[in-house]
């Protein structure tokens, strides 16, 4: 053993505010060796207006779970101090003010300890972490990141603010990478240096590329035209309205009314408040892209609901979802003329860097002899045609535009399909963690 | 010489354990040829219990020799478990349904996109 390191809290500054904690929660038994970079616990904070202060706006009012994550910056064996957690309600609420000298925890490690060097001055990393409830009603106290989300990231929060932003839009074969097992990011800021990630999940609104196109675009009438729609519907409809739909147009309402593509975010950073640039970098999914999605008969507006999801709604919002839209149907050439607007569109503030996942192709079950007894286009029809006309789509999208292809099809083949991701959507852990690092060099690449 | 053959729930990934019948494209009598469609089918790695976002996957199988329908075991909308005969063919519409089955019918299987004349479609 080298030595000793204490590990204090570190700063963290709000200015007129002041920052509150829970106790610590700690993730790792007490004697736990840690990886660099390994999240060993969290506790929940607030960021409230100092007493007489009176800002203009406070900051994560729409966060309401906020947290930070700790980790070591060197790997070790860690002690906990008796004192961090108390247990109970005030292991969840901020019942303590934030002082960066407190000492949680104490890590006994071989590495050198250099003086003047993060690891010595600074050896506990903050990872924060941020959701926006779907409801208020979504109060899950305890846990990383609980509750229903509309919105969830995280950053490291070492010095100012982040130089980059990833969204990511995709759905599951995005989110499992990026928010990891423990639904936290935390294996993708293990590897990620620096970054702020943010996550907009995929339920009501499937974030295929007409639909982000829109929210991007959407004029406040339009906003109030498609909440007047809606309402009547519900109030007024055919269908008598449960309890399932008013939760199912809620949400719809919520995803509607907000492009994440415009949105910036608050940061609390040791040297303060700040705001994030606009993303950096946008995840998308191709198996977002559904060959049919909806339009509104009479507002125009395009409606992409996966299955699972129509299901969650009640009877009015089916009902409603089946009359008051027609199906259209995209070719390929659909799809990528979708993608080009929502590019270029979104660029037109600023560069972005699209990351997009293709589709896994192959199938090791499936034995066709002769494509004889299937009609033209083939593609229509059989899923694996599918897929790899749309991949090499990508392909010509890339040349034409800044989009990185993390090739989901290379690396499942690599693995062993089968095995790793056998529906072609759903991957195993050691996929994610390859599709992860394929996410974080894409990143550097982007930022370089 | 007994020709009784059969169509059973093929393993199409490690994980399954059972399928949902999505679509039948034959009736008992009918003649298949090679490269006739039989039937659709799904399977929902979340077996029973739907989840978030299910992880759902549909496949055809189509006859790669010329037989007849003589029953057929399973409906559309009904689940099917790993090895389960779905039906049973004959290249004599005279071969006496009770006798063992000779062999597995010649088939392939492909992997399709869902459309909306399967039972999930509906």
């Amino acid at each position: 053993m080298t030595g000793i390191a204490p590990l204090a809290l570190g700063p963290l500054e709000a200015r007129g505010f002041s920052i509150n904690r829970s106790g610590i929660q700690w993730l790792v038994p007490d004697g736990y060796v840690c990886r660099a970079n390994e999240v060993v616990g969290y506790c929940n904070i607030s960021v409230e207006p100092a007493s007489g202060f009176r800002p203009a706006r406070t900051p994560f009012a729409d966060e309401r779970e906020l947290q930070v994550a700790f980790a070591p910056r060197v790997a070790g064996r860690i002690r906990f101090d008796s004192q961090s957690s108390v247990g109970g309600y005030l292991d969840n609420l901020g019942v303590q003010p934030w002082n960066a000298t407190t000492v949680i925890a104490h890590l006994e490690t071989d590495e050198d300890l250099e003086p003047q060097t993060p690891q010595k001055d600074r050896p506990l990393r903050l990872l924060m972490l941020a959701g926006r409830r779907m409801t208020g009603l979504a109060d899950v106290l305890t846990g990383l990141l609980p509750g229903w989300h509309s919105r969830a990231r995280g950053w490291w929060s070492d010095e100012g603010a982040p130089s980059q932003t990833l969204l990511n839009l995709g759905i599951c074969d995005a989110l499992g990478p990026v928010r990891g097992d423990r639904s936290a990011f935390l294996e993708l800021f293990e590897s990620l240096d620096e970054g702020h990630v943010v996550v907009v999940p995929n339920h009501p609104l499937a974030p295929c590329a007409p639909c982000l196109l829109e929210q991007f675009q959407r004029s406040a009438s339009e906003v109030q035209a498609i909440k007047a729609n809606i309402t009547e519907v519900v109030l007024n409809g055919p269908v008598e309205a449960t309890a399932d739909d008013w939760m199912f147009v809620g949400a719809l309402l919520g995803a509607l009314d907000q492009s994440p593509l415009r949105a910036s975010f608050d940061l609390l950073t040791p040297e303060g408040l700040c705001k994030s640039r606009r993303p950096s970098s946008v995840l998308l999914s191709l198996n977002a892209e559904g060959p049919s999605i909806l339009r509104h008969k009479t507002l125009g507006y395009r409606l992409h609901v996966l299955r699972v999801y129509q299901q969650a709604a009640g009877p009015a919002v089916r009902a409603w979802m089946a009359s008051a839209f027609e199906p259209v149907k995209r070719t390929i050439d659909t799809i990528q003329e979708d993608y080009r607007q929502l590019i270029d569109g979104a660029g037109q503030d600023g560069h972005v860097q699209f990351l997009i996942l293709n589709r896994m192709s192959t199938s090791g079950r499936e034995d066709i002899s002769t494509y004889a007894p299937f009609d033209a286009p083939m593609g229509d029809t059989l899923a694996n045609v599918a897929s790899k006309e749309l991949n090499l789509m990508l392909h010509d999208l890339s040349r034409e535009r800044d989009v990185a292809i993390i090739d989901v099809d290379a690396i499942a083949a690599e693995f062993g399909g089968g095995y790793h991701i056998p529906d072609g959507v759903h991957q195993s852990g050691a996929m994610q963690a390859e599709v992860r690092a394929e996410i974080v060099r894409a990143m550097s690449r982007g930022a370089a | 010489m007994n020709l009784l053959l059969d169509l059973k729930i093929p393993k199409i990934n490690d994980y399954m354990s059972s399928a949902l019948i999505e679509k039948i494209y034959v009736s008992e009598g009918a003649e298949l040829t090679s490269g006739s469609k039989i039937l659709d089918f799904s399977i929902d790695l979340s077996s029973a219990f739907s989840q978030n976002c299910p992880p759902i996957s549909y496949y055809r199988i189509v006859a790669r020799e010329k037989v007849q329908v003589r029953q057929l075991l399973k409906a559309a909308g009904e689940y099917g478990v790993l090895d389960e005969p779905i039906a049973l063919f004959s290249h004599d519409a005279a071969e006496p349904l009770g006798e063992v089955v000779a062999r597995a019918l010649r088939v392939m299987t492909a992997g399709i996109v869902h459309h909306e004349e399967m039972w999930s479609g509906r």
